[in-house]
């Protein structure tokens, strides 16, 4: 038949074009980052790109978890940055990181954000609230580290069926911005980067929950390619740091 | 394996409530919309066939947001109407049935107007030259008539409705215990390192429950046709 023999020629064009696909080159550095972390570090590979302009970045921002989550299962990942130590010992006890490489970036602090006319102004405040955001605790470090906070506070009971799970901390960030919740619990930097309506109602208190900790490692594909190895120092220096500080994250 | 946790029981019940919910509503206005478009010859059909179709077609995702545009806090109907009587949709159960009634919606409207078009039109006529009104005719001949393709559409619509996802998440939110359905649950789940074991025991529960409804349809087909 005249439509099986078209078919037949075309049969070995399809095969070759779904082998060709795009193959990375060596320049191309894979980045995982927290989505917390969006704007610093696409400064950062920003910055080092204008000195190193050979380097070209993929970056790929997510929550933690989800992330985490993606490089266990075969995502390309060469660096991977978390907001929650728990992700990044995770992968290191599948044998999926360089163990060498692996240090702490940054650290940030909990904040709860909301329209500024709102009565809030502590933890015992919040149950009074219709509807608060979070992260998934699940996957997302800064719904963790909210939901840590909510627990240690006593109120988690109060909160039952008002807690609206986004799928990473910026989204928690937009609920509050578009008025469908009361407040969100979101990072320090974000409220300060990002929110234009709402403010920071109150800075959660350190001793609820564990210190927001970014650590940074390389993956085991990633330890194989010189300009990830490059990059990785590069986070070290006081430039990098310089441009950490001025997105609100804490160096020590 | 089969160790629910309590928001996944709350989730298993929030699906089956909000999918029952949806097909009840949409069964009136389904009809209606249905009994026009078979019935009723006027300029614009073919708008409203589209219009009726479009949640058919369009990303769930989109529908959700249009939904999000309409009733939100800012939104046209939100901030004009709702918000002055109080009424606050968006992130409540009633956003989830409202969002799972117009992605379902297409399906009913096409099931019944298969079925409408297979009622003998002498039939129709008969009662109409026997003196019956518009109405009475509808509620005496077409209604009763129009049965199986009622049950073909909401069981449809109850399947649909159950795995919405992408309408849902955006104008309901994922609150557990209040609008996490089993699909929001499962991608919650999915998204987690460690949740794949309870992703795959709701995807158990999800394609035990279909297949369930599916039987029943078939059930309800066959026991119509032995009627007739």
């Amino acid at each position: 038949m005249k439509l099986k023999s078209i078919i037949c020629k075309l049969f070995p064009v399809w095969i070759i074009l779904a082998l060709f696909t795009m193959t990375a080159t060596a320049g191309d550095i894979n980045l995982s980052a927290a989505a917390s972390l969006r704007d610093a570090v696409t400064a950062l590979t920003t910055d080092y790109s204008k000195e190193n302009p050979g380097v070209k970045f993929i970056n790929n921002f997510a929550s933690s978890g989800a992330l985490a989550k993606q490089i266990a299962n075969g995502a390309p990942a060469d660096i991977y940055f978390s907001a929650n130590p728990k992700w990044m010992d995770y992968l290191k006890d599948k044998k999926l990181l360089d163990e060498k490489r692996i240090s702490i970036f940054a650290f940030n602090s909990l904040v709860f954000v909301g329209m500024p006319d709102l009565k809030v102004k502590n933890m015992q405040d919040v149950p009074t609230l219709e509807k608060v955001a979070i992260g998934s605790p699940s996957s997302v470090p800064a719904g963790q580290y909210a939901m840590e906070a909510i627990t240690r506070a006593g109120i988690d009971k109060k909160l039952e069926n008002k807690l609206v799970m986004a799928r990473d901390v910026r989204e928690c960030l937009m609920y509050a911005e578009r008025g469908d919740v009361s407040g969100s619990f979101v990072y320090k930097t974000d409220a300060l980067q990002m929110a234009k309506k709402v403010k920071i109602l109150f800075d959660v208190p350190q001793e609820l929950y564990f210190r927001v900790t970014y650590p940074v490692g390389i993956t085991l594909s990633g330890s194989k390619k010189v300009d990830v190895a490059l990059f990785y120092k590069y986070l070290q220096t006081t430039q990098a740091k310089e441009i950490l500080t001025k997105y609100g994250f804490v160096i020590n | 394996m089969f160790v629910f946790s309590h928001s996944d029981y709350l989730a298993i019940l929030l699906s089956l409530k909000v999918a029952t919910v949806a097909t009840l509503l949409s069964l009136p206005f389904g009809f209606a919309v249905a009994y026009i478009m078979t019935y009723r010859k006027f300029r614009g059909r073919v708008v409203l066939d589209v219009l009726v179709n479009l949640p058919l077609t369009l990303p769930p995702v989109v529908v959700g947001y249009l939904l999000l545009l309409l009733l939100g806090k800012n939104g046209w109907l939100g901030k004009w109407v709702l918000q002055p009587m109080g009424i606050n949709l968006i992130f409540t159960w009633k956003a989830a049935v409202i969002a799972t009634a117009v992605v379902g919606f297409p399906l009913m409207v096409r099931s019944i107007r298969t079925g409408m078009e297979t009622i003998d039109i002498r039939l129709i006529e008969a009662s109409r030259t026997l003196g019956a009104g518009w109405l009475d005719t509808i509620v005496t001949v077409i209604l009763p008539l129009s049965v199986r393709g009622l049950l073909a559409g909401s069981v449809l619509m109850f399947a649909r409705g159950l795995g919405e996802f992408g309408a849902t998440i955006i104008v309901a939110g994922n609150i557990p215990g209040v609008t996490q359905t089993i699909p929001l649950a499962i991608y919650e789940y999915v998204s987690s390192p460690s949740g794949d074991v309870m992703a795959l025991s709701l995807c158990l529960v999800s394609v035990t429950i279909s297949v369930i409804v599916l039987v029943f349809h078939e059930w309800l087909g066959r026991r119509m046709v032995k009627v007739d």
